[in-house]
């Protein structure tokens, strides 16, 4: 009995604890933005052009991919990177199915006036004074917050998808190439999700849980294919040495689909699902 | 190995247990003047409501999920008018007349329904008479009913004693006229949430597509009082107000758990009530209040 409260007591003190350092980083974090124009300027187009945020990740991975300087070093990087795609899919699966099932608004949606449901009552939140990027689009997204204009996904920012697939990505590409990865881990941490905190879409919290997703499924994952499928792991890396242009094609769709934080696939299977809906089960809208 | 399992386990339990873990409901109040409390919940004995009605003190749920007319006041509670024992399938919305006679519709079963003032339970008109599965209803100016189909998508006009006849054509291009409402002018409000498309039918029969912004907005009820149009949204979530002449303003925005916003009603104070469906075929709904403020209030 006593012990349970103990913990019940430690796990409460922990957790506000948590959230403290969470908001006071996230607050630090955020205090660069909306003071320089040039500045948030800069950050937003890391954060919406995929070319600029992730082309770097992709262009690594390509490098990975084909900087093995004998067919052995070849082989063996490809069955990490092959290994880190199919981890990538694990995770941003993962943090998809949490960040819906989690409600935490983003930041910048809590600095408005917002009621959360505890137990069978409305309580009222505490309100986040996250400061607004003064760029173009952050400035058209905070008025469209302001009419109303809330997308769905805004409401589920826990854990960071990004962080999530963007680490697992990185750090396959480390495990292939030490240099290639400290590059991809390095962009990833400062640009993509330093621009993340900085624009207040994630708190570290959220960044750290993604992260950590990350880590563990792509060690679980790696994990699992090299002790139970080594084979078929082998098979495949040596078929993209034999098929090479084909191969060689394959890639570069991969790499073109994670430098767009995989957009085109996902739309695909919200067609195919919208297709099943309305040829297969009948439904209208 | 297993001593990292442990604390990887340890260290996943704190993170959860500091996000609050599990199925949350949010209301963020875009309207900043206004206030979000939870009305009601299933534990005063209602399934999950479609429509809602406040008149006179008292506040009427069709109740889709609990299949049942039910009337709550704060003095007598919950009170089950007529269930599904009587025949209807799944009440979807209501008026109520100046007598208290409360009609009421049924997407699943058709045909328009009355419980009157006497408490007596009885089909205006059926799925015989081609009200094959209706939505919208409204009170017409001379006493006769409208009721919206969304099978043949057309608007009906219903008699007290049961005569249908065809109020708006399939010509209209009306898909699904899932709720209706008379303003103060004699203007019907109609909101189509197949089609996405708020209509205005003006008292010369001539339609106008009033607000029409296909990604961003699907009318669910609506509900007019003191001059103002209220609007629910259970595909975008989302709680409007739109005074004509004026831009559409969004009130609220409901995510979670609290996201199937359905019904919408307003008491004589101002007050706006919302029904939330969290979980129709398990019959678990909610009624959100949303309020002006205190200081809001005392302004007024």
């Amino acid at each position: 009995m006593i012990g349970t409260v103990l913990i019940s007591l430690i796990m409460a003190s922990l957790t506000s604890w948590f959230t403290q350092i969470n908001d006071q980083l996230l607050l630090l974090i955020n205090s660069v933005a909306g003071r320089s124009y040039m500045f948030d300027s800069i950050v937003a187009f890391f954060l919406d052009n995929d070319l600029a945020k992730a082309g770097v990740i992709g262009g690594c991975f390509l490098a990975a991919w084909y900087g093995g300087k004998t067919l052995e070093s070849t082989n063996a990087r490809r069955r990490i990177l092959i290994t880190t795609l199919v981890a990538a899919v694990c995770v941003i699966t993962t943090t998809k199915v949490l960040s819906k099932t989690i409600f935490l608004p983003r930041p910048e949606i809590q600095t408005q006036k917002i009621y959360r449901l505890e137990g069978e009552e409305l309580v009222e939140m505490k309100r986040m004074p996250v400061r607004t990027m003064l760029d173009e689009e952050s400035q058209k997204d905070h008025r469209a917050l302001l009419s109303g204009d809330i997308d769905p996904n805004d409401l589920g920012s826990f854990p960071s998808d990004h962080a999530g697939f963007f680490i697992a990505i990185s750090l396959g590409i480390f495990l292939a190439s030490r240099r290639l990865g400290l590059l991809a881990i390095g962009w990833s941490v400062f640009v993509i999700l330093g621009g993340k905190m900085i624009s207040g879409q994630h708190t570290p919290l959220d960044v750290a849980a993604g992260a950590a997703v990350a880590i563990a499924e792509l060690a679980l994952v790696q994990f699992v294919l090299r002790k139970r499928f080594r084979g078929w792991l082998d098979g495949l890396a040596g078929l993209t040495l034999r098929y090479s242009a084909l191969s060689s094609a394959v890639v570069f769709l991969i790499a073109f689909e994670v430098s767009s934080t995989m957009i085109h696939i996902r739309a695909f299977l919200a067609f195919l699902a919208v297709m099943r809906r309305h040829v297969l089960l009948g439904m209208g809208s | 190995m297993k001593k990292f399992t442990i604390a990887f386990a340890v260290f996943a339990c704190a993170f959860l247990t500091s996000c609050g873990v599990k199925k949350e409901g949010l209301v963020i109040m875009t309207d900043q003047s206004y206030k979000a409390t939870m009305f009601a919940t299933n534990k005063i004995g209602f399934g999950s409501p479609d429509g809602l009605l406040w008149h006179k003190g008292k506040l009427y749920f069709a109740d889709e999920g609990g299949v049942a007319l039910e009337s709550w006041s704060r003095s007598e509670g919950l009170k089950k008018l007529v269930d599904a024992g009587f025949g209807f399938e799944s009440p979807e919305d209501l008026v109520i007349d100046a007598n208290d006679n409360i009609f009421f519709t049924d997407d699943d079963a058709g045909g328009l329904w009355e419980m009157t003032a006497e408490g007596k339970p009885r089909l205006v008109a059926g799925k015989d008479k081609g009200l094959i599965s209706t939505e919208g209803i409204a009170l017409a100016p001379d006493g006769s009913l409208l009721v919206g189909d969304g099978e043949v998508h057309k608007v009906f006009r219903v008699t007290r004693d049961g005569q249908v006849s065809e109020f708006l054509g399939a010509e209209y291009g009306i898909t699904k006229p899932e709720s209706m409402v008379y303003d103060d002018h004699g203007n019907l409000y109609i909101a189509d949430n197949e089609d996405n498309v708020l209509y205005l039918l003006d008292p010369t029969q001539k339609l106008h597509r009033i607000i029409d912004r296909n990604n961003s907005f699907s009318p669910e009820t609506i509900y007019f009082a003191k001059g103002s149009l209220y609007i629910t949204d259970s595909r975008n979530n989302k709680l409007y107000v739109y005074t004509p002449g004026e831009e559409l303003k969004t009130i609220a925005a409901f995510g979670g758990q609290l996201k199937n916003v359905q019904g919408v009603t307003v008491d004589e104070a101002g007050n706006i009530f919302v029904g939330v469906q969290v979980d129709l075929k398990h019959k678990v709904g909610d009624v959100i209040e949303i309020s002006k403020e205190e200081t809001q209030v005392a302004q007024r």
